[in-house]
């Protein structure tokens, strides 16, 4: 009993000596519960970007406080547009998720109780697709009955027509094909930020980083070559999980290698140089691997790789869209779910490439300052 | 200078915080030479070492290694060197062949060179025997001579060795000894650290003493003892209930008693070593060991600082 109780406090003591540590111990259930409080502890999980076309020659701002309305609405971000091709080319861009189209008549039609729309919806996305369809058609139900209210006094009879179509950029899919680019993702952030951080700490805590350190070569070439190591096992990751996720799911995907392969390296890239960076921060080896862990679980949630960021409020959907990997992800849900082309990806893949040479800078020089203490 | 000094220090001061780690050293150290840092721990002695090899920086001071500034030609220095720690930097789960295939990869070794040197280290280190096991299979003197081999792949001018036979065994020292004279037989320059005066004695040509961060004394082991270590004594053991008989016998020197043994200091210790012993014999006291013991580095040391060189070792 003794040697037990011995070396469990020899563990808790040393433990507390290591400050950084103790800073990602705690710090890991602090940003996880204040991350859950504030995506999930809202009274509407869920805030999309739709656009709205008005053509209504509406005389009485009918249509006007329809938009109002969605835009109250609270789980819906209204962006309003005159021209319907404009916005289903944002539509197209993933940048909104559905486009209403109020038609020119549509307040006249309204007494005449013949009245419609058309929501164009972005059937990529099962979840958003149907909480935004669910969503508009109850509100056109509560916004009828609340007009017919007003207008006769008495209850409604017919709600307003909403002419529902799937937009053509993309087939709506299943479950399964909405969470496998998301799963390939995982590898990108969790495996790659953990094995290059590990791989400095090894070296490190081994003695033999002392060994690279005098030998002729540039801190660059250092993080270059361990950046390749890691990149092989980053690879092996994603090569069994797109193995299994065809093996054991067998969804519907379009697996365009040649733009799949710059995505995982560029994703890869990105979470590689974080790894060195956490590396060349954490002093012990328990505080960079707690660390690593930290970031790349709290990063999960901002990057839309499990659920949509549209659960989001809106504030963290805004810091999703600093972050590298958030980009690989919807680049992988482009290919894959989309069909996107070379062009289509290349301003995701330019911010991958940007990011990773930022990160990579930033490695090298703590790396340098590092070892040229 | 002249164009046979390999490295030149001067004025060195490094800082850690408060404490003054290396403070004002200078020397030179000549190409071909083996030079030893003999001192305690914490004497400076691996910081110095790690400045030479660009692994630290330093405060103020110049420092020239091969002609090269480490501030303004660090990869040039580097290059040059060949840093052997105390600790073993091989990867255990590699063989021995792999890790030096590594070392020689940190240094753009062709494969023709490369196997140069394999056989080089084969030779001279005799890692041949042990090239394809694991090193988590070797015993501890196999490893050193691996790690040897490692660091010197590169076949640098300079070796620098820090503390190289610490927590060895008598035996596998002297074979480690025998090691460091093979590779300076190949024109190489070798500067090692050591708190072992024997280990400085036996195979430095010149050792410098250091001590809190100061160099307190630096030339060729027999001038340091001569000259700062004294002359040599006669040690004298008689039966413990004769002693001071034997003292009484002996008054006409200068005698001290140290460990059970009379220390006579003379200025021609072997030509009084036969009249001290019939001295004592003609008076009936038996002599159980008579011997003349030269001076030491250890000896040197205590004269400098007052202290033993093992008091600060851990």
């Amino acid at each position: 009993m003794n040697s037990i109780m011995g070396i469990a406090k020899k563990d808790i003591k040393i433990l507390f000596r290591e400050k950084g540590t103790v800073f990602w111990t705690i710090a890991f259930p602090v940003m996880i519960l204040l991350l859950f409080t504030a995506i999930f502890g809202r009274e509407i999980p869920f805030n999309a970007n739709i656009g709205v076309v008005n053509y209504d020659d509406d005389p009485y701002g009918i249509s006007a406080s329809v938009v109002n309305g969605l835009n109250n609405t609270g789980f819906l971000t209204v962006k309003n547009f005159t021209d319907e091709n404009e916005a289903l080319e944002e539509l197209n861009a993933t940048n909104i998720r559905a486009v209403l189209v109020i038609p020119q008549n549509f307040s006249q039609n309204l007494y005449t109780e013949n009245a419609s729309v058309s929501l164009i919806l972005d059937g990529t996305n099962p979840d958003v697709y149907r909480v935004i369809n669910d969503g508009i058609k109850t509100f056109f139900l509560e916004f009828y009955k609340d007009f017919y209210n007003y207008t006769y006094g008495t209850n409604y009879t017919e709600p307003i027509t909403i002419k529902t179509e799937i937009s053509e950029i993309g087939q709506q899919i299943g479950y399964k094909e909405s969470i496998v680019p998301g799963m390939l993702t995982y590898p990108l952030l969790f495996s790659s930020m953990v094995v290059s951080t590990g791989a400095i700490v090894f070296e490190r805590e081994k003695g033999t980083l002392k060994k690279i350190r005098v030998a002729p070569i540039r801190p660059i070439n250092m993080l270059f070559g361990k950046t390749l190591a890691a990149l092989f096992q980053t690879s092996i990751s994603i090569l069994i999980m797109a193995l299994l996720a065809v093996v054991l799911l067998g969804p519907k995907l379009n697996w365009n290698v040649p733009l799949l392969i710059p995505i995982f390296f560029l994703g890869s890239m990105n979470g590689i140089a974080l790894g060195l960076i956490i590396s060349c921060i954490g002093r012990a080896p328990q505080e960079a691997s707690n660390a690593a862990t930290t970031i790349a679980v709290v990063l999960q949630f901002f990057t839309g790789m499990y659920f949509p960021i549209e659960y989001l409020p809106v504030y963290m959907q805004q810091f999703g869209r600093v972050i590298p990997m958030t980009y690989a992800a919807q680049a992988l849900r482009d290919i894959m779910i989309r069909n996107a082309t070379f062009a289509d990806l290349a301003i995701s893949m330019l911010t991958l490439m940007l990011s990773a040479a930022f990160l990579y800078g930033i490695g090298v020089l703590l790396y340098k300052r590092w070892v040229e203490k | 200078m002249t164009e046979k000094m390999i490295i030149e220090v001067e004025g060195l001061v490094k800082h850690y915080g408060e404490v003054k780690a290396v403070d004002d050293v200078s020397f030179t150290v000549e190409e071909g030479e083996i030079f030893g840092l003999l001192g305690p721990n914490g004497a400076g002695k691996t910081t110095l070492m790690e400045i030479l090899c660009c692994l630290r920086r330093f405060d103020s001071g110049k420092v020239i290694v091969h002609s090269f500034d480490p501030k303004k030609n660090s990869l040039e220095v580097r290059a040059s060197i060949g840093f052997c720690p105390q600790e073993t930097l091989l990867y255990d789960l590699l063989n021995v062949y792999e890790n030096l295939a590594f070392s020689a990869s940190l240094y753009s070794l062709s494969s023709k060179k490369f196997k140069e040197r394999v056989e080089f280290s084969s030779k001279v280190l005799g890692v041949g025997e042990f090239l394809k096991r694991r090193v988590e299979q070797l015993s501890g003197g196999m490893k050193r001579r691996a790690n040897l081999a490692a660091s010197i792949i590169h076949d640098p001018s300079i070796i620098i060795l820090d503390e190289p036979t610490v927590g060895f065994d008598p035996n596998i020292k002297r074979e480690f000894w025998e090691l460091i004279r093979n590779i300076k037989n190949y024109g190489k320059t070798v500067l090692l650290s050591t708190h072992d005066m024997y280990e400085a004695d036996e195979i430095c040509d010149r050792v410098a003493i250091m001590d809190k961060g100061k160099i307190v004394a630096l030339d060729k082991p027999h001038i340091l003892k001569k000259t700062i270590g004294g002359e040599p004594l006669i040690h004298v053991r008689v039966k413990s209930s004769q002693a001071k008989k034997a003292i009484s016998i002996l008054k006409e020197y200068k005698t001290s008693v140290r460990d059970n043994e009379i220390h006579i200091s003379v200025e021609n210790p072997w030509e009084t070593m036969t009249e001290v012993s019939n001295k004592l014999t003609s008076q009936e006291v038996l002599i159980e060991k008579i011997e003349i013991v030269e001076p030491t580095l250890e000896d040197v040391f205590v004269k400098l600082t007052g202290r033993k060189l093992t008091e600060e070792a851990t």
